[in-house]
């Protein structure tokens, strides 16, 4: 018996005295033992429960965003990659159950209340002007005596005039494909020869030119080429092979995304639909993440939306996203997959978005265990250079790992479109086939601000 | 070798002036322009270049240059909601630049990568008056005898004399006016980058050469004064020091070293800011310097603004 054991070790050479003080006895308020909690260092559930509450504890009492920031991300385990532009089939699916999103066909319905007014003022200034250029070809040489503004007021309903912006849109497209004199592109870079450029003209300008209206804009900063990483956990699974086998770890994610263009604002933009909505299902997939095929990698865990914390310009606005050439859509016609076309513009939208919002959530120093208590909203633009898909996505709760997903019904909510041209071809120094309506919800997008503003 | 600027002025044929010209000074002294307010953007601008642009501890000059020329120019750009024929204008990049001409029986040429190139749909009207221009005939160009003015010139066989804007442009290209050259000095390494006066006289030759194409392109290959001078704009910076440039060719006739001479206005050596500083600096568990931008100059920025509103203004 272990008692009896102990007492005879206690005997030799020891005088055990009792403690019993004449003053009185001890205060009973105070307990006379300090509280019996688990272990800190056994390997057991209750002990690796109360190492956990502590790092919450620690995160949650720390000083600066940077701090959480460090805290949060500080334990290096292998973690899956996650690429937004990917070939892997029904990618977006997956992505949809990892990030906790729904994903809604077709613009919210904001965006499209704003559009008729534009629309009806497009045709009764346009109706005014003599020789409407006709959409189709507005060649270089005719744009500048036609693209005059015509606002009559700079009220309520402002006219969008679209001769001028499909001619400014016009230049840019044929100043980098036609104009230009470039020597021929490199082997598999033909993003980087024309519609690269090509973009990022045409949202500079457009940018330049709608901060105007648009007062956010007109504080806005605009990054090219930035960086955008997130890291978060969702899910459990045990750990296979190693010396912590058999251990039940959550599945850890980072996405590392460059867009091409970015635009960042100091005001948030306002929410779509308010924070608590339900408009759809999430998918629940039962394979392991590695069926996508997705990758382990161990590295640094980034949060990060493209610039510090300190930076003022902290929330998104729109981020514009250039495919490679690796996902160009004639390689999926050859290879007999036309409906994965739409899934990568789609898994692009979806992942980089909920990146880009989740870093923002935790720049503003939310994180899984602290949900966010008001939704972020930030939107994007996919296009391979003619085709371009437009997406909006409101994130509404960051609680995806195992133990807070479980009380959690907030979803986190993309709308989306399918891709459509904005042109058919460039021949001769004209455009051929401009489509106005793509036009017209990128400038939607660019135009999108707090009602207060 | 030489202090470069004075061999490109006597390869150019043209007269230096120090500061920048009256019309600009005017546009930076117009306080309708709002540039006041515009000096919490700019340092912001540089803050975000310097300090905030990457995950690391500090960017390094590759990739803050770039931001921060970009940066700024998007401020220039926002100025396009108050003023909208500011959108009249379009940025190229990596367009290469040849150009020839004759100087005293000396074939010479410039060509190459030109940098970024600011292009407009209108010319910037001449800078200087026709009596100033008339006052260059007096002036007498430097000459370094004995060193012969080609010196460090490379001599190369050239089988095709080519004039065109940059060879860039084909035709009925709507922005036909070069406008403003950008000069990016963005090597880590410093030994990588071009000195200040290199960098000057760089941006003077490749001035020179846009003008020259463009005036050939408008009247002609033979070489006379010009009725309605060209002027091109050019600026170069590392990061942080600014060098700006005004350029007005009024003659191509660059055989002689009489007559009529080409006129450059330059601010030279023009700091944005003194320091930044990325971690903040402690000497002794005492923080003597927090993080952040230090000098902030926004009279530079101001020049920047002002010589991209030149000409629409």
């Amino acid at each position: 018996m272990a008692a009896l054991g102990a007492r005879r070790l206690l005997r030799p050479g020891r005088r055990w005295f009792s403690e019993t003080l004449p003053g009185g006895p001890s205060p009973a308020a105070s307990p006379l033992y300090p509280p019996v909690v688990a272990s800190l260092t056994a390997k057991s559930k209750a002990a690796k429960s109360r190492r956990l509450q502590r790092f919450n504890q620690r995160v949650h009492a720390a000083a600066t965003v940077e701090e959480k920031l460090r805290l949060y991300g500080k334990l290096q385990r292998p973690k899956y990659t996650v690429y937004p532009q990917t070939f892997a089939l029904n990618a977006d699916r997956w992505y949809r159950s990892f990030t906790k999103t729904v994903f809604v066909p077709g613009m919210p319905p904001r965006a499209a209340a704003a559009k008729p007014p534009a629309a009806a003022a497009g045709t009764t200034p346009e109706g005014g002007r003599a020789p409407e250029p006709g959409a189709e070809a507005p060649g270089a040489a005719e744009a500048p005596e036609v693209a005059k503004t015509v606002e009559p007021a700079a009220g309520a309903a402002p006219y969008l005039d679209m001769g001028e912006l499909r001619s400014l849109a016009c230049d840019a497209l044929l100043q980098e494909s036609f104009y230009q004199k470039k020597k021929r592109p490199f082997l598999y870079r033909d993003q980087d020869h024309t519609p690269g450029p090509f973009l990022t003209q045409l949202v500079s300008t457009l940018a330049a030119l709608l901060s105007g209206r648009n007062p956010l804009l007109a504080a806005s900063s605009l990054d090219l080429y930035p960086e955008v990483n997130y890291y978060w956990h969702h899910g459990e699974e045990t750990v296979v092979h190693g010396h912590r086998k058999g251990r039940v770890d959550p599945v850890r994610f980072q996405i590392d995304d460059n867009p091409h263009l970015q635009i960042r604002v100091p005001k948030q933009l306002p929410e779509v639909v308010p924070l608590e909505s339900d408009l759809g299902d999430v998918p629940v997939i039962d394979h392991k993440p590695s069926k996508l095929p997705l990758f382990k990698k161990q590295y640094e865990n980034k949060v990060f939306i493209g610039s510090k914390v300190a930076d003022p310009c902290c929330y998104g606005h729109t981020q514009f996203h250039l495919l490679p050439d690796k996902l160009k859509r004639e390689r999926f016609i050859k290879e007999r997959l036309e409906d994965q076309i739409e899934v990568v513009y789609r898994s692009n939208g979806i992942a980089s978005l909920f990146a880009w919002t989740a870093a923002q959530a935790m720049y503003q120093g939310f994180w899984s265990e602290a949900d966010v208590t008001r939704p972020f909203v930030s939107q994007a633009v996919v296009t391979d250079g003619k085709y371009f898909a437009f997406f909006c996505y409101q994130l509404n709760t960051l609680a995806l790992t195992a133990e807070t997903i479980k009380n959690n019904p907030r979803k986190n909510i993309c709308w989306g479109t399918d891709s459509k041209p904005l042109y058919d071809v460039v021949e001769d120094g004209n455009v051929k086939g401009f489509n106005d309506e793509v036009l017209l919800q990128l400038v939607h997008f660019l135009l999108n601000r707090p009602k207060e503003l | 070798l030489f202090p470069g600027v004075r061999q490109a002025q006597w390869l150019t044929k043209t007269k230096l002036v120090e500061g920048l010209p009256p019309a600009v000074q005017g546009i930076m002294d117009n306080p309708a322009h709002g540039l006041q307010e515009l000096e919490e953007r700019a340092k912001r601008a540089v803050s975000h270049a310097r300090l905030w642009d990457t995950a690391e501890v500090a960017p390094r000059r590759e990739q803050y240059c770039p931001v921060l020329f970009e940066n700024l120019i998007h401020i220039c750009r926002l100025m396009s909601g108050k003023y909208p024929s500011l959108s009249k204008r379009m940025l190229a990049r990596n367009c290469r630049i040849a150009a020839t001409w004759e100087r005293e029986s000396i074939l010479l040429q410039v060509r190459g990568l030109s940098g970024i190139l600011m292009n407009s749909m209108t010319p910037i009207p001449p800078v200087a008056s026709k009596e100033e221009i008339l006052a260059t005939k007096e002036h007498v160009l430097e000459t370094f005898y004995p060193i012969a003015p080609t010196i460090d010139l490379q001599e190369v066989n050239v089988y095709k004399e080519l004039n065109h804007t940059g060879q860039c442009f084909g035709d009925g290209y709507p922005y036909s006016h070069p406008h403003t050259l950008f000069f990016l000095e963005s090597a880590n390494v410093r030994t990588d980058r071009f000195r200040p006066e290199q960098l000057r006289a760089k941006m003077l030759m490749f001035a020179f050469g846009n003008a020259l194409a463009k005036a050939k392109a408008l009247h002609g290959n033979d070489p006379k004064v010009l009725e309605q001078p060209v002027v091109v704009q050019s600026i170069g910076t590392d990061g942080q020091l600014f060098q700006f440039m005004v350029f007005q060719l009024n003659t191509t006739d660059l055989v002689s070293n009489d007559g009529i001479k080409n006129l450059v206005w330059i601010d030279s050596d023009q700091s944005l800011y003194e320091k930044a500083q990325c971690v903040p600096e402690v000497k002794k568990r005492v923080v003597t310097k927090p993080a952040g931008i230090f000098g902030f100059q926004p009279d530079t920025f101001k020049k920047f603004l002002a010589l991209y509103l030149h000409g629409t203004v």
